[in-house]
């Protein structure tokens, strides 16, 4: 019994940071394409003197993923309805050129607001027109959201990495002879701590399949089950293979810091 | 080495905090010399047997042990020094969730010897203190005199030039003390260590020639 309370005092812990970084890495996953939703829905739109190629607008600004020419004649014919050919072609010629301008990420609103700017200040531009009305709202609230959630994960994890470094010297209290015989033979500092490194990746090993595990059932079993749009739409999302390495690697990592930090911190 | 001395102290003062407990004193102990330290409870017997090993630096003097300056050595050398070292406890220090074998060949684990030279070791060791048919058992599962014999075993294990040993009968019955003597004066002889005994009395049926000192009054006394 007092041995596996002792296991699940170091696996909890890291199952709780592991936790938090599996959800970060879906809600990541998953508002990836709200995120993209909104950055198409935004549009800048840009009146121009003389025709411009993206280049141009890339030296004006970065951030400037894509330009669209706006079709002229179309509008032309829209303005001419009723008039004659040569005048028609007199308007035609007289139009500025227009421009669909697309970013290359989810900026805030002051970034746009540079954007705007730079563009405005080039001598070929005419007019910079920015539309999207629930951008800037919808940029804060979700900047907000993800940023209650790094803080959550990011404070749980510190207390469980507290947890992590009270087991860890539970244990080396625990082994503390086996370690003190081992250096009177003359093991280094590393060779006498194996055992703490053992443990804990066995441990930490365990942490990352059942944290692994609870997300794959998640993904399978419980996202169908639900009957939830939202869940059964994203499923492919709830979970991928990559997620399995890097929590593993994160739970490897956690191990080799803390058992340093134990080692290290009580060496004679 | 310049000298054929395996310890040598001079003025040699050890203490716990304030308190000396041994107190400018000079010995030496030449390679190959059977030694006995005897002396009352309390006199600082293992205290001056835990500077041999580096486990108490002295307070001022030296002590020279394996040409190794124990004032001034650093945690390497240390490290170096004790791989080369034999050291029986009287409270045995056997790891009590390692079989008999895998404590016999401690040492040999920690110089990073292979698994097969340390299963090799292990069954020489074990039969040379008369434990093989015990090899798969936990320490706790032995007689004191038994665990002590893996402690003895423990000891020869890397053919140690100095093997220092506290109090190693003080825990067994006279037989069990007899062959734990007898495998002390085999491992002087036979290897040509240096031996090194700290025990309340020097026992009566010993053989081997040895030199004696006694502690008294803080200082160490060579007894002719």
């Amino acid at each position: 019994m007092k041995f596996i309370r002792n296991h699940l005092a170091f696996i909890f812990p890291m199952m709780a940071i592991l936790l938090g970084i599996e959800f970060f890495l879906v809600f990541d996953r998953t508002t990836n394409s709200y995120e993209k939703g909104l950055r198409e829905g935004y549009s800048m739109f840009a009146v121009a003197k003389q025709p411009m190629k993206l280049e141009n607008f890339k030296k004006l600004n970065s951030h400037i993923k894509q330009s669209l020419e706006i079709d002229k004649d179309e509008l032309a014919k829209q303005i001419s309805k009723g008039m004659s050919q040569s005048n028609a072609e007199e308007i035609l010629k007289s139009l500025p050129y227009f421009y669909n301008l697309k970013l290359d990420g989810y900026l805030s609103s002051s970034l746009l607001e540079d954007i705007k700017n730079d563009i405005e200040e080039s001598p070929y531009i005419k007019r910079v027109e920015t539309f999207g009305s629930s951008y800037t709202d919808s940029y804060r609230l979700f900047s907000f959201i993800k940023l209650i959630l790094k803080v959550f994960i990011g404070f749980m994890s510190v207390i469980s990495l507290f947890l992590i470094i009270k087991q860890m010297e539970i244990w080396r209290y625990a082994h503390k002879e086996r370690m003190q015989v081992m250096k009177i033979f003359g093991a280094s500092l590393m060779l006498r701590s194996g055992v703490l490194f053992r443990v804990a990746f066995v441990d930490a090993i365990i942490s990352a399949f059942t944290t692994s595990g609870l997300f794959i059932t998640l993904k399978y079993k419980l996202a169908i089950d639900s009957h939830m749009d939202i869940l059964s739409q994203k499923q492919t999302l709830l979970f991928q293979v990559t997620d399995f390495f890097i929590l593993f690697g994160i739970s490897i990592l956690i191990v080799i810091v803390s058992v340093s930090i134990v080692v290290f911190s009580n060496r004679e | 080495m310049s000298t054929n001395f395996v310890i040598n102290a001079t003025n040699l003062t050890l203490s716990y905090g304030d308190e000396d407990i041994i107190k400018d004193t000079s010995f030496s102990v030449k390679k190959g010399e059977f030694i006995f330290i005897t002396g009352p409870s309390g006199s600082g017997k293992s205290t001056l047997l835990k500077s041999f090993y580096g486990q108490l630096k002295p307070k001022s003097g030296s002590v020279i042990v394996g040409g190794l300056d124990m004032s001034t050595i650093s945690n390497k050398k240390l490290q170096e020094l004790r791989t080369h070292l034999g050291i029986i406890f009287q409270d045995y220090k056997l790891i009590n969730e390692w079989t008999v074998k895998k404590n016999a060949v401690l040492p040999l684990m920690i110089a990073g010897y292979s698994m097969e030279v340390q299963e090799t070791q292990a069954e020489r060791l074990l039969k040379h203190v008369r434990l093989s048919k015990y090899k798969d058992r936990y320490p706790l599962e032995l007689s004191g005199g038994e665990q002590q014999r893996v402690g003895v075993a423990r000891a020869l294990a890397k053919n140690p030039f100095l093997i220092l040993a506290d109090e190693p009968t003080g825990n067994l019955d006279e037989y069990s003390s007899n062959v734990i003597w007898d495998l002390m004066e085999n491992a002087c002889e036979q290897l040509e260590a240096t031996v090194l005994v700290v025990t309340h009395r020097i026992p009566s049926i010993f053989s081997h020639p040895y030199r004696h000192f006694i502690i008294e009054h803080r200082g160490v006394y060579e007894v002719h």
